[in-house]
């Protein structure tokens, strides 16, 4: 199993020009690594709906690599959406699915079937060609590079510890950039960003 | 009548990119149309809250996208309008088919409901869908006016312009099929 970090440092220094969406449990820790004008916290949002918001910005941009940092407990609240990922042929897609079979936000609570669901599996049976699926810090790492080039829609499901983040706020005081602002401000700044 | 061609005309007049969309019956004629045109994209979606996710998440991306759901649909979506095109402010216009409108005019059931009659939901001759749409629009801050026939497809621009004024989402009341 990989830790928040293990995960998070090798894709942010990979992203490159990617458009990164994160949510719940990695919000933080990822502003923490990347302080990007192409990152965008679904925090203080619609619960579930990270995977359909950075479809979105896929097909609007679809030159640039979109990569989104669902939970697991997210994605189950909006299966359908890997069905919309694959009709809409969004190319450009990378949807990680972290997985710690947990409500994190919420004090760890286990997601429904928690060590039971084969998120890979969900996603080849939706249509997903390249499906990912890691749970050693190395093996990602050296793995990194394949997963985040060529053709998607790609499915990357990720073993990661449960940590103990709280709910996310936006305020000054945060740490992370991207939550110093409200999500209406940081909407309209990434779409200026991506406009230019 | 509400013909779904001039619809779609007036869409590509307002600059819309994609119509993102759950299909129903009284936008059939829409659909149809939209997957096969050259210049808007068709996105369908497997429940309605994820058209108001993708939806906004493609304004972001510099698109300008419209949705088309039913009033069914539109209930389901509460909080994904709530925590996206609301919270993000986004300009976004979305035609809701209001099913069970005929009949509710049928019976001249006014579509504002005396508190706590709770028979009417279950009424036959009456869609508890109905009930609860304008209500629903009311309560969740979404202004709205009706798209009943041809006449109306002004109506369109005119949501457009209030919604990219407002920053804001503005819904129009489909309440015809489109032929």
């Amino acid at each position: 199993m990989l830790t928040k970090e293990q995960f998070l440092k090798p894709l942010a220094q990979l992203r490159g020009q990617a458009v990164v969406v994160t949510s719940m449990g990695v919000t933080r820790p990822w502003g923490k690594d990347s302080s990007s004008e192409l990152d965008f916290a679904s925090a203080d949002s619609a619960m579930g709906h990270t995977a359909d918001l950075a479809l979105g910005i896929a097909l609007a941009q679809p030159q640039r690599k979109v990569i989104c940092l669902n939970g697991d407990g997210s994605m189950l609240m909006t299966l359908g959406t890997l069905a919309t990922v694959i009709g809409a042929r969004a190319t450009n897609l990378v949807l990680f699915v972290v997985q710690n079979e947990t409500y994190e936000i919420t004090g760890n609570q286990p997601i429904p079937g928690a060590g039971q669901i084969d998120f890979p599996g969900l996603a080849r049976g939706a249509g997903f060609r390249r499906v990912y699926y890691f749970e050693d810090a190395d093996v990602f790492e050296k793995q990194l590079p394949e997963v985040l080039s060529g053709e998607g829609p790609v499915f990357v499901a990720v073993r990661v510890e449960p940590g103990t983040e709280g709910p996310i706020a936006r305020s000054e005081s945060e740490q992370s950039r991207y939550l110093r602002v409200s999500i209406a401000e940081s909407a309209h700044g990434l779409r200026t960003v991506l406009m230019s | 009548m509400l013909h779904a061609k001039l619809v779609l005309e007036e869409l590509k007049a307002c600059g819309v990119t994609h119509v993102v969309s759950l299909a129903d019956n009284a936008s059939a004629a829409l659909a149809a149309l939209l997957v096969n045109d050259n210049l808007v994209r068709f996105v369908s979606v497997t429940r309605e809250g994820e058209a108001f996710a993708l939806a906004s998440g493609l304004w972001i991306g510099g698109k300008n996208a419209a949705v088309v759901v039913q009033n069914t649909g539109f209930l389901e979506s509460g909080d994904a309008l709530r925590g996206t095109a609301q919270r993000m402010r986004i300009p976004l216009v979305c035609l809701i088919t209001y099913r069970g409108y005929s009949k509710m005019r049928r019976q001249t059931v006014s579509a504002a409901p005396k508190p706590w009659d709770f028979d009417r939901f279950s009424r036959p001759d009456l869609d508890s869908a109905a009930l609860v749409t304008e209500p629903t629009l009311k309560a969740w801050s979404v202004p709205f006016d009706f798209l009943e026939s041809d006449a109306d497809l002004p109506k369109i621009s005119e949501a457009f312009s209030r919604a990219q004024k407002e920053s804001w989402p503005v819904a129009l009341l489909v309440t015809e099929d489109m032929s």
